[in-house]
């Protein structure tokens, strides 16, 4: 295409939305009512995995020994734990710090209750705590670590990291569900707005036709009006999801900061807005161009 | 036997329009055109006439391949509009020029634009646009009102704004449907000098009309068609009721 039929076809796109102000409008709106919800469904599942993530790689598993190994053995436990597949980080805790520990936990309030205690009742309690790269790799690797001699017994807290993917998993499903119908919505109400853009506009599309215009020619005009319509129906979403985003984010801070890992429950805007905003731009110009291409076609065989 | 047919071929490539035994047949079953032979030279001038539904329109929509032959073969400028493929559609009509009795302008487009349209339809470039525009205006006699809309002009003006529009890309056929059905005798006739002017630069022209007193008066040849098919077909006639 030559740049003086291409700068006229742009024109021509943008003329073709102010001919047609109200259906305009209205697919913009449709648009942004889409693209936000979808926004806000997408930065809920990204945060609600990022918690998942976060927890899959603080909660582990506690590996005990059988009464009366040697540290040289524990050890060696440990580099045996260290060298299975996708373990990530091997903590030891010696019965002196189970104990501490505790006394810490449990007796803050009473420490003169632990001084009933002569020996360490928890002597039998020197333990590691292994961490796994991923949740569902978790069992796996119990599986490795109790044929390990001198193993007695293996604590998996992983209940609640386990809710919690699949709680993700079925609002994953539900919110897909409902950015298809959302999406499907968007496509048909551009669909309708170029449709009676094209209607209003077949004289001039069957003269074209007539003339010799190419079908891509006749196209490009109704084309550039939906990757417009598409464009602004979604930076305005995005826009408004942004500063809904960063003004949440923003609050919570001020009302949980000095909670201090509170802080950190969101995901920062940066980081949600640099996955959302070229899935979002692939969206929308998606649904304006999809709108745009399949009205057109119908229209074509003059 | 196969001499004979390529015999045919060549005299069919060596007209401007060939139209041979061509019959078009809509749904309800009717033939719309029936067994029509009709072939026209590059250069030449031919009345249409015929009653409403003698299939003039038809063969007008045969022409600019809108519509598909039930049989029969039209060749038109060597290029075999039968086999034609929907792509090469574009460049096929590019050869033609149309005027409607409507004039069929656009609206809320200027006359310039309006002209300007059918180049930048066919991607000319736009130097080219902005040198052939005012050109095609002046030929038409609509230089002063380059500017002005449809509405603000006469229909005698309206129908210089089309015919413009069908010549700016230089085709070698021009198609007119009804050109002056819609104006006044001055303007009728004005409007069709404008396009025997243009038949004396080169183009084929085929006028479709009603107007005794203009086919009357211009003696050329006249086609009158009847039931599909040409009742009579005359050099420098005239309009004789069927």
């Amino acid at each position: 295409m030559r740049p003086s039929s291409f700068f006229y076809q742009i024109r021509q796109g943008f003329k073709n939305i102010g001919r047609n102000k109200l259906f305009s409008i209205a697919s913009i709106a449709t648009m942004t009512a889409c693209i936000f919800i979808f926004g806000a469904l997408f930065s809920v599942i990204m945060n609600v995995d990022s918690v998942r993530r976060d927890l899959e790689e603080k909660v582990g598993v506690t590996v005990f020994f059988i009464e009366g190994t040697s540290d040289e053995r524990m050890q060696q436990i440990g580099d045996e734990i260290r060298a299975i597949d996708h373990v990530t980080e091997v903590t030891f805790t010696s019965a002196d710090e189970a104990w501490e520990n505790y006394k810490a936990e449990h007796f803050a309030s009473n420490p003169e209750l632990a001084e009933g205690f002569k020996d360490n009742p928890l002597a039998n309690s020197a333990s590691y705590t292994v961490l796994v790269d991923r949740i569902e790799r978790q069992q796996g690797v119990v599986d490795q670590i109790s044929r390990i001699p001198d193993v007695r017994q293996i604590n998996q807290s992983s209940a609640a990291v386990r809710n919690l993917a699949s709680f993700n998993q079925v609002f994953t499903y539900i919110s897909v569900a409902i950015i298809v119908i959302l999406l499907v919505v968007s496509v048909i109400l551009i669909a309708n707005a170029i449709n009676l853009g094209i209607q209003t506009r077949s004289d001039e599309i069957a003269i074209m036709k007539l003339i010799g215009s190419t079908d891509a020619f006749v196209r490009a005009p109704f084309v550039v009006e939906g990757l417009i319509l598409g464009l602004i129906g979604t930076v305005l979403p995005l826009l408004l999801l942004f500063l809904a985003y960063s003004g949440l984010v923003r609050a919570l801070l001020m009302r949980f900061g000095f909670l201090g890992e509170m802080g950190d429950v969101l995901l920062s805007p940066a980081s949600v807005f640099a996955v959302l905003v070229p899935i979002g731009l692939v969206l929308g110009l998606g649904i304006g161009l999809f709108g745009a291409w399949i009205t057109v076609k119908r229209h074509l065989d003059v | 036997m196969a001499e004979d047919f390529l015999h045919d071929y060549r005299k069919a490539w060596s007209f401007m329009i060939d139209l041979d035994h061509v019959s078009k047949q809509y749904e309800k079953g009717l033939a719309a055109v029936d067994e029509l032979s009709l072939h026209v030279d590059k250069g030449e001038f031919v009345f249409v006439v015929g009653d409403s539904g003698s299939g003039k329109s038809t063969m007008i929509r045969l022409l600019l391949k809108e519509l598909e032959p039930t049989s029969g073969i039209i060749t038109v400028n060597g290029r075999v509009l039968n086999t034609m493929r929907h792509g090469q559609i574009p460049k096929y009509r590019r050869s033609i020029g149309t005027v409607f009795q409507d004039f069929r302008l656009l609206e809320e487009m200027t006359v310039y634009e309006n002209v300007a349209f059918a180049m930048h339809a066919v991607e000319a470039p736009g130097r080219l646009i902005k040198k052939r525009v005012p050109q095609v205006l002046h030929e038409v006699g609509l230089s002063e009102k380059y500017r002005s809309l449809p509405r603000q002009l006469s229909g005698g003006e309206q129908q210089r704004v089309a015919i413009a529009r069908a010549i700016v890309n230089s085709p070698q056929i021009l198609l007119a449907d009804e050109p002056t059905g819609n104006l006044d005798p001055r303007n009728a006739f004005e409007i069709m000098k404008l396009i025997e002017q243009i038949n004396h630069s080169g183009t084929t022209v085929l006028v479709v009309t009603h107007n005794k007193e203009l086919v009357n008066q211009f003696q050329k040849r006249v086609i009158m068609m009847r039931n599909g098919t040409i009742a009579r077909d005359v050099e420098e006639g005239g309009y004789i009721e069927a």
